[in-house]
């Protein structure tokens, strides 16, 4: 499918359809990505990125996994608290940010916070219904072979609900790259958006600069997909 | 003594109904003896026996094992599942270990005991599969494997073989006699199934329909194996139907008279 889409696009630019300023020719994008990766100045943009992602992601999960785990666990919680988040999650992310940068001011604190606050939807759901979904029986078990909570939590709720965590995780990602772009160009903040947006701006060959970052930020999603979360789904389709 | 309940009462409070569920329940079970429990359908027997593994507690009466107040679940009482309750993520060896290793048992003790009684159950070589590959019957014995790791004094089954293909449930049947026979350990089954309860056990525990309360408990001096063509089975089997087929147009009546609606949220508080 891919291959399809780059050879009609090769094809396209190699006929003189479109103009090379309206889309430059793929081999050109693909030379502009060589190049860029050998460029130490682009990269530390890249790798800014995948940390502002990371950690985003990351305290997402610290801050609503055991929300999440409570919520599923008793109903009435439930039904006081996820009303509230489904209501804060409704608001866009960028909307936010605005208000964001203008109480805190630009930087990377906005940035962190923006891609964990979009990070943490799908992180809350999966989990919250991870936990709801696990068979009374489960727990019975733990009980009757009186595990403690501490066991009960490692042995039988953490595996229980470790398929939803992969999912969330997954899409949590997606979602925070998704936004992380534009978060950059808003909070002035250094990494593959800010990049993207000076190099459109500036010279001839820009166009072919920001096609290539964007696809950095695609082969970083599908490394990330068949580095880690193919992986942890192999091993779960095992016993799933 | 091995098990005794004293006036067990179990009351569900959800205002503005309350539904007593067991009232009064009182009987005793021999070490080493077989029980089984019957009545009608939604009388609370699988309650009665979640309390005794002390997953549920009673709203009154006492709950006694070996003497002691039962208030939690006890080391030395197991249980086995309607649903299995296989922990899927688990090879068989590992769901047989659960008990073990949760008491912290070291690996290689762990894996004989798994070992052995995977070897008894008929499941050797079949260790390394998960439950998702396995058949009902199979999940079963891998269920029985692993309440018997624990060396349990006292097993509970609930409706233990109701998930089960009737031929396999009827070999399975067969095995935990035998197993019953040679552990000498006291086993304790609900169930529906009447012909079930009379092939397996020494004495009969019949509950009247909610509030369940004991309506007879009848002793089955068969030998064993029993066959259910047997003139004495047939004759036990008639005499405990005759004590349930009231019970059963009792209750039907009133879940009629109390609307279908009110007795499905009853199933669910007691289910939840």
């Amino acid at each position: 499918m891919l291959v399809a889409i780059f050879a009609i696009w090769e094809s396209i630019s190699l006929t003189g359809l479109v103009s090379s300023n309206e889309l430059p020719a793929l081999h050109d994008v693909i030379l502009a990505l060589i190049q860029l990766a050998a460029t130490p100045f682009f990269l530390a943009h890249v790798g800014q990125s995948f940390a502002n992602v990371t950690t985003g992601v990351s305290l997402a999960l610290l801050l609503v996994f055991p929300l999440a785990l409570l919520v599923g666990m008793r109903s009435q919680l439930d039904q006081a608290i996820t009303p509230i988040i489904m209501l804060v999650g409704a608001l866009p992310d960028l909307a936010i940010l605005t208000v964001l940068v203008s109480v805190i001011g630009r930087g990377n604190v906005a940035a962190v916070t923006i891609s964990a606050f979009s990070a943490f939807f799908p992180v809350y759901f999966t989990i919250r219904q991870g936990v709801k979904e696990i068979p009374a029986d489960y727990f019975h078990v733990a009980s009757v072979f009186k595990a403690g909570r501490a066991q009960t939590f490692t042995k039988m709720i953490l595996p229980s609900i470790f398929p939803n965590l992969v999912t969330g995780l997954r899409l949590s990602f997606e979602f925070s790259w998704n936004v992380l772009l534009a978060v950059e160009v808003i909070a002035s903040v250094a990494g593959i958006g800010t990049f993207i947006s000076t190099s459109i701006g500036g010279s001839v060959h820009s166009l072919t600069y920001g096609l290539a970052a964007i696809m950095t930020v695609g082969m970083i999603t599908i490394a990330m997909d068949r580095a880690v979360f193919e992986r942890f789904e192999n091993r779960i389709r095992r016993w799933r | 003594m091995h098990v005794e309940l004293s006036n067990v009462t179990k009351v569900y409070e959800d205002p503005p109904q309350i539904v007593t569920a067991l009232k009064d329940i009182s009987f005793h079970v021999n070490e080493g003896e077989f029980l089984c429990i019957v009545g009608p359908s939604g009388c609370g027997k699988s309650t009665l026996l979640r309390m005794i593994a002390g997953l549920d507690r009673p709203s009154s009466g006492q709950i006694r094992f070996r003497g002691d107040l039962l208030t939690a679940p006890h080391s030395k009482i197991s249980m086995v599942f309607q649903s299995f309750a296989l922990l899927p993520w688990r090879t068989v060896i590992q769901n047989v270990e659960f008990g073990l290793e949760v008491q912290g048992r070291p690996k290689k003790e762990r894996a004989e005991v798994a070992m052995d009684l995977l070897e008894m159950v008929g499941l050797k070589g079949s260790e390394n599969l998960f439950p998702k590959q396995l058949s009902g019957g199979m999940k079963q014995r891998v269920g029985i494997a692993r309440a018997l790791a624990i060396d349990p004094e006292v097993v509970l089954m609930d409706e233990a073989f109701s998930a089960i293909d009737e031929f396999t449930a009827e070999a399975l049947r067969a095995e935990v006699a035998e197993i019953h026979n040679e552990t000498k350990k006291t086993f304790l089954l609900v169930t529906h199934n009447l012909p079930e309860a009379i092939e397996l056990a020494d004495r009969i525990l019949v509950l009247s329909s909610r509030p369940a309360k004991v309506k007879s408990i009848v002793g089955v001096e068969m030998e064993r194996p029993r066959i259910q063509t047997d003139s004495e089975f047939v004759s036990i089997h008639r005499d405990i139907f005759a004590l349930l087929k009231g019970e059963l147009e009792n209750s039907i009546m009133r879940h009629r008279l109390s609307g279908l609606k009110e007795f499905k949220k009853l199933r669910d508080m007691e289910e939840g």
